[in-house]
């Protein structure tokens, strides 16, 4: 009895895992070369590269432990906690060497999490 | 003063190893003077932690910049009651309160089971101090609150979104809610550890578990509320990890509130119980790891942090212990009786059981899957919204079904006979709000259309359960309708609150059902043109600034119609906090007493030409999440509320128990 419906439970899952696929690759600038396909960019806000035209905001977006950056493109409104040197998700794809955001992706961390970078002592 | 705070948290990681050694100690060697010694380290271990806390506070409230966390923080300028609540605003003063709360609730522990003569008690001093300990050793060695530096003239100013009253209390009830369930693991284990196969833990810990329980729900519907009026993208739950971190411990909390009864009323799924209860505590534990460890973000990020690895640590050691424990005690374990019928009140609520414990588990699988698809395939692949969403469906509307059937179906074996009797009542209910559902068009989204007929079963079956008990007590006791009604609540309060909590848990699918039938629109407007949406017409009219003591508050006006009536002026905008230079996005919310919904407007852009670009969300039913939560508190206070002729009937069906 436990078993049978603990085995359905299982079956459910599978079932949606192989059609509905194993997510949205999340990736990094520096892994983006050569992707054609919907992915979670994620990565830090390049200090100074931030310009607003009209409602476009065009940035560029930097490994968060590297160097490999990205210019992306973003048409939606910015999160509060968008800011130069921020950790942010944005999903959308490359197109012609720009990362193009999907309005209304672009989330930031969670702001419990936002303590400067502590000093090593 | 940073000293007295270092020195209490070092006194307290002291006391708390007392307790542990000389606990365990005391238990081997069967020396009960040693062990009411170590219950007493325990509760001095609170009196410590507190004193720490009252320094941190002390030290907040006097901006003493001198201590990192407080310039970290806080500012001169921020209010009063931010500047208490950024106690828990950064991670070391979350883990002190994780270590007040812990000892308070341990002290309690000692005082309130010294007072019953359990005899469970020396049993659970050392799994409660062992947590204890790890955090006294977390805050004196790793992440001290109490870190000094020469003082800044002024502080950095806390986060402006955690600058919200529903942060000032969502957090605190988290905590309520995340480390009270250490105390029915606590007990667990210490039944485990005495060898006693009986109920006497699940007994000892119900009161606790509901309050841990109940904390965590009412602090994640604050968290939904906060996020909703905060965060501004007209949402209260985006499946984010730090909300699956709370929202799987309470599942699994969930499900052994109601398989606790089972095993009290037949004896049943010890096993089960004890597993429920690591898990629910290991989730808990895995939650404030999720949240203070920076492990989502990639993997990389999470050696770099501070407590993580320590943490990992210290969810391994106690996954092993416990699960090591459960083990050796097996053969204990085995149940009295064993299921009878599929269709029986047992058999629903195991099939309540798997289906919660299958909804938190594939939570916890999506919260993961980054971290395992990048091990397994070398890239990381994240899970959003209709992973979620989906399992939510399939798990959760046969939840709802059943939370109508279970009260209606008997014990041990129910006949089909007696079950129609019953059913004619909630099905009726169902099938007619159904049928008035389809007239109004609800078919457009079959998955809604069985939400709501759910729903009015559920509600059906829950009014028939009290109509039909009050006509039970009224024809024994006469009376009146009211007073029969009272009677029956007050002498049944576990199951006529947990009615009440049912109720809530309708209210809420209800609400979040609604979801189904939002509206959204977004346009850039000059001043005095219009948006129209779902019926509304909004024009906007110009923007306004405005500054308080800690921010500049710019906000647009707009004017709000629906059917040619004037609703007046609401004002979206975005507050610009110079201190911490940070922007908080402030939409304006207009509550609507007929759909019982909202209309939501957030001012996304103001441009230098005056003109603005506003998005606008109607959404409806979404006032009913937070009636929910209200509902949700008085089931639980009533099924928590003490009950002194029941407990009094299971001390003495226990006290007479066998060891």
């Amino acid at each position: 009895m436990l078993a049978l419906s603990v085995a359905a439970v299982l079956a459910v899952f599978l079932v949606y895992v192989s059609f509905a696929g194993g997510g949205t690759p999340a990736v990094e600038p520096s892994e983006l070369k050569g992707r054609a396909e919907v992915v979670v960019l994620s990565g830090q806000v390049v200090v100074g590269s931030v310009q607003t035209s009209g409602e476009v905001t065009r940035f560029r977006l930097r490994d968060v432990k590297g160097t490999a950056t990205v210019p992306v493109t973003y048409a939606g409104g910015l999160p509060d906690q968008f800011k130069a040197g921020r950790d942010l998700r944005v999903n959308g794809q490359l197109r012609q060497g720009v990362f193009v955001g999907e309005p209304g992706t672009m989330v930031t961390k969670c702001p419990s999490k936002y303590a400067p970078k502590q000093r090593s002592s | 003063m940073a000293e007295l705070g270092r020195a209490a948290l070092v006194v307290c990681l002291g006391l708390s190893l007392y307790a542990l050694v000389a606990g365990s100690w005391a238990l081997v060697a069967r020396r009960r003077r040693l062990a009411v010694s170590a219950q007493n380290a325990l509760v001095a271990a609170f009196a410590s932690a507190l004193v720490g806390s009252i320094v941190l506070v002390v030290a907040l409230v006097r901006h003493d910049f001198s201590l990192v966390y407080v310039a970290r923080l806080t500012s001169k300028e921020l209010p009063f009651g931010y500047t208490l609540s950024a106690f828990w605003g950064g991670q070391e003063g979350s883990l002190l309160l994780w270590l007040l709360v812990l000892t308070g609730y341990a002290a309690l522990v000692v005082a309130t089971s010294r007072r019953r003569r359990s005899e469970l008690l020396p049993w659970v001093v050392p799994p409660l101090a062992l947590v204890a300990v790890f955090f006294a050793f977390m805050l004196v060695a790793i992440s001290s609150p109490f870190e000094t530096q020469l003082a800044p003239a002024n502080g950095a100013g806390l986060n402006p979104s955690l600058q919200n009253p529903y942060m000032v209390a969502h957090p605190p009830l988290l905590y309520l809610g995340y480390v009270g369930l250490t105390v029915p693991w606590a007990f667990g284990m210490g039944a485990l550890l005495a060898r006693r196969a009986d109920e006497a833990w699940i007994v000892a810990t119900r009161r606790w578990t509901l309050v841990a329980w109940t904390a965590l729900g009412v602090g994640q519907l604050l968290g939904a509320k906060w996020a909703y009026e905060e965060i501004g993208w007209g949402g209260y739950f985006a499946w984010d990890p730090v909300e699956n971190a709370a929202l799987m411990p309470w599942l699994a909390a969930t499900a052994f509130l109601h398989s606790v009864m089972i095993q009290e009323k037949r004896g049943m799924l010890k096993v089960w119980n004890l597993l429920l209860v690591i898990l629910a505590f290991g989730l808990s534990l895995f939650g404030t790891f999720l949240t203070r460890s920076g492990i989502l973000d990639s993997i990389h990020s999470f050696t770099e942090s501070s407590i993580g690895p320590w943490f990992l640590g210290f969810i391994v050691l106690v996954l092993t212990l416990s699960l090591g424990l459960l083990f050796a005690r097996l053969p204990l374990l085995r149940s009295r009786t064993r299921l009878e019928s599929l269709v029986s009140r047992e058999a629903t609520f195991l099939y309540n059981n798997l289906l919660l414990v299958a909804l938190c588990l594939t939570i916890l699988w999506g919260v993961v899957w980054p971290l395992l698809s990048e091990a397994v395939r070398g890239e990381a692949s994240v899970v959003a919204g209709p992973y979620y969403n989906f399992f939510l469906r399939v798990f959760g509307l046969p939840l709802l079904l059943l939370m109508g059937l279970a009260p209606l179906v008997a014990w041990r074996r129910a006949s089909l006979r007696s079950l129609g009797a019953s059913f004619a009542w909630p099905a009726g209910t169902a099938a007619a709000v159904a049928v008035v559902l389809l007239a109004l068009g609800a078919g457009s989204s079959p998955v809604g259309l069985l939400a709501y007929t759910f729903s009015a079963f559920v509600l059906g079956s829950i009014g028939y359960e009290f109509v039909r008990g009050t006509r039970a007590r009224r024809s024994l006791e006469g009376g009146t309708r009211l007073q029969a009604f009272s009677s029956l609540v007050g002498r049944n309060r576990r199951r006529y609150g947990g009615y009440v909590v049912h109720a809530a848990i309708v209210l809420l699918a209800i609400g979040v059902a609604g979801s189904a039938y939002d509206t959204v629109r977004e346009a850039r407007l000059d001043r005095g043109e219009r948006l129209e949406v779902a019926g509304y017409t909004l024009t906007y009219l110009g923007t306004t600034e405005r500054m308080s003591a800690n921010a500049r508050e710019l906000r647009a006006r707009v004017a709000v119609e629906r059917d040619g009536r004037d609703l007046g002026i609401v004002e979206p905008g975005k507050n610009f906090y110079p201190v911490e230079q940070q922007v908080s996005a402030e939409p304006a919310i207009r509550a609507d007493a007929m759909s019982l919904g909202d209309l939501f407007v957030i001012l996304e852009n103001s441009n230098p030409d005056g003109s603005v670009r506003l998005k606008a969300l109607v959404n409806p039913l979404v006032n009913l999440i937070w009636l929910a939560g209200l509902v949700f508190l008085a089931g639980s206070l009533i099924a928590l509320w003490p009950d002194p002729a029941e407990e009094r009937r299971l001390l003495e069906r226990y006290a007479l128990a066998p060891a």
